[in-house]
């Protein structure tokens, strides 16, 4: 393991979380240009998720808009955030890629039509849970979560979204691609979380922060907050089970 | 349109602009300066604090060894650095966890006292309920000039806590205050290059607390 003073100075490749930056600070102007709430969670470092909000919130530069930013502690984080949120809105997620309360709020947010960035450091995530995913690697996170690094990655991402706001002509996101979840328009299945179960194998879900009803016969029993894979109104297998 | 055309010269202000990708390579290389900009800062800080954080360092494990704890505090994104510096000393990534309390938690606390008694004593207060000679005051400001926290550290000092005060530009009024014996100041007029620069420094100075207590002082 390097010595604090080597893991600030060495040099390190700065391309991959500063491309992956600057691709989340246009899609999170985008996202508030259209009215969108910024929802913040750090499970394992909760001052993370709070610096988040406050830095969004309350500019410390004179003259910036507050822009709508909560930090949601992960302690019943899902159950709130059910209800809070609405299709179209963000959800920033800080963690290792390995915390389980992280990778099952970032799955379920894709199901209630959230777009996701997630500031992470240690390993890199195998699975792509987010939209945006801005990594430290190579850092020990217990070290990275308290060195400046990651309050870094969010300063900067701050900085980058309020100069695309100096971009007028580019906080419409193009035409034909409904926000930045094209992942989810393709062939590969949708999330859905169950809200309700009905007759005949049925269930109420939600999917991309849309109701909808799906037959769930090939995934049964199911329970609310279950989370399935839908594909062409059929679930056919479930990724996460209610917490 | 003029027979020259020059727009091209000036995208920003085009209120048409649709291509994002010209400004994306923008963000992207302003994102690199920026990181090399805070890792500087980072660097140089705990270079030229070396001999301070060392002091600081010693002194509250000096305080710790003999049963003292860590009281830490800020405003706004500070409170979020003095709540995660809470954590690093009470749950810690390795060493001996410590006792500290952030004066940030209780929003029962700070409403109550904000309401009554005023903004500016929402620190003071809760250390004259809790604080004993013996104990760390810890405190967290990029200005160095707010009120609450100065009021904090001279409180800290009259009741005999060891001070250690985080502050960014020229340091301001902590840097000159008495009541700071352990004023680490983050040469910077950027408040975020700032607030990540504290974050090194006060790692630096928890190592430093975990290396004097691992050599030897015991609690007695």
């Amino acid at each position: 393991m390097m010595t604090m003073m080597e893991a600030n100075t060495a040099p390190v490749a700065e391309a991959g979380p500063a491309e992956a930056l600057a691709a989340a600070a246009l899609t999170l102007a985008r996202r508030f240009a259209a009215g969108g709430t910024m929802w913040c969670v750090a499970p394992e470092w909760p001052s993370h998720g709070r610096h988040i909000a406050v830095e969004f919130i309350h500019p410390v530069i004179i003259g910036k808009r507050a822009l709508p930013a909560m930090s949601i502690d992960s302690g019943g984080g899902a159950a709130a955030l059910r209800l809070l949120v609405r299709r179209g809105d963000v959800l920033v997620v800080v963690s290792t890629a390995g915390n389980a309360a992280a990778t099952d709020l970032l799955d379920r947010a894709e199901a209630w039509g959230l777009t996701r960035v997630w500031l992470g450091t240690g390993p890199r995530p195998a699975a792509r849970r987010a939209e945006h995913v801005v990594w430290l690697e190579g850092s020990d996170p217990a070290l990275a979560a308290r060195s400046g690094d990651m309050v870094l990655l969010y300063h900067l991402l701050w900085e980058l979204t309020h100069v695309v706001f100096e971009h007028p002509g580019l906080l419409e996101a193009p035409p034909g691609c409904a926000g930045e979840v094209c992942i989810t328009c393709s062939d590969e299945g949708r999330v859905a979380e169950v809200r309700s179960l009905l007759e005949g194998g049925a269930v109420e879900v939600t999917i991309e922060g849309v109701v909808e009803t799906v037959d769930a016969t090939l995934v049964a029993p199911v329970a609310p907050g279950d989370l399935l894979l839908v594909h062409a109104g059929v679930a056919l297998t479930t990724i996460g089970a209610s917490p | 349109m003029s027979a020259e055309p020059t727009g091209f010269l000036y995208p920003f202000i085009e209120a048409d602009e649709r291509d994002s990708s010209g400004l994306l390579a923008d963000l992207a290389v302003s994102a690199v300066a920026k990181m090399q900009e805070s890792r500087s800062l980072r660097a140089a800080t705990l270079e030229r604090c070396h001999d301070a954080i060392a002091q600081a360092g010693l002194a509250m494990a000096e305080r710790f060894a003999a049963g003292g704890r860590l009281f830490a505090f800020g405003n706004g994104g500070s409170a979020t650095d003095a709540d995660g510096t809470v954590h690093l000393f009470r749950v810690p990534p390795s060493g001996r966890p410590l006792p500290a309390m952030s004066l940030v938690d209780d929003r029962a606390v700070l409403t109550a006292l904000s309401n009554d008694v005023g903004f500016e004593l929402v620190f003071s207060r809760q250390l004259i309920a809790h604080a004993h000679d013996g104990d760390i005051a810890v405190g967290f400001s990029t200005s160095g000039d707010s009120i609450n926290m100065l009021n904090a550290f001279e409180e800290a000092d009259r009741r005999g806590l060891l001070t250690v005060g985080l502050c960014g530009y020229e340091g301001a009024a902590m840097a000159v205050s008495d009541a700071v014996h352990h004023c680490l100041v983050v040469k910077s007029d950027s408040v975020h290059r700032i607030q990540e620069a504290q974050a090194a420094v006060m790692l630096a100075v928890w190592s430093s607390v975990q290396r004097c207590l691992a050599g030897g002082r015991e609690p007695r």
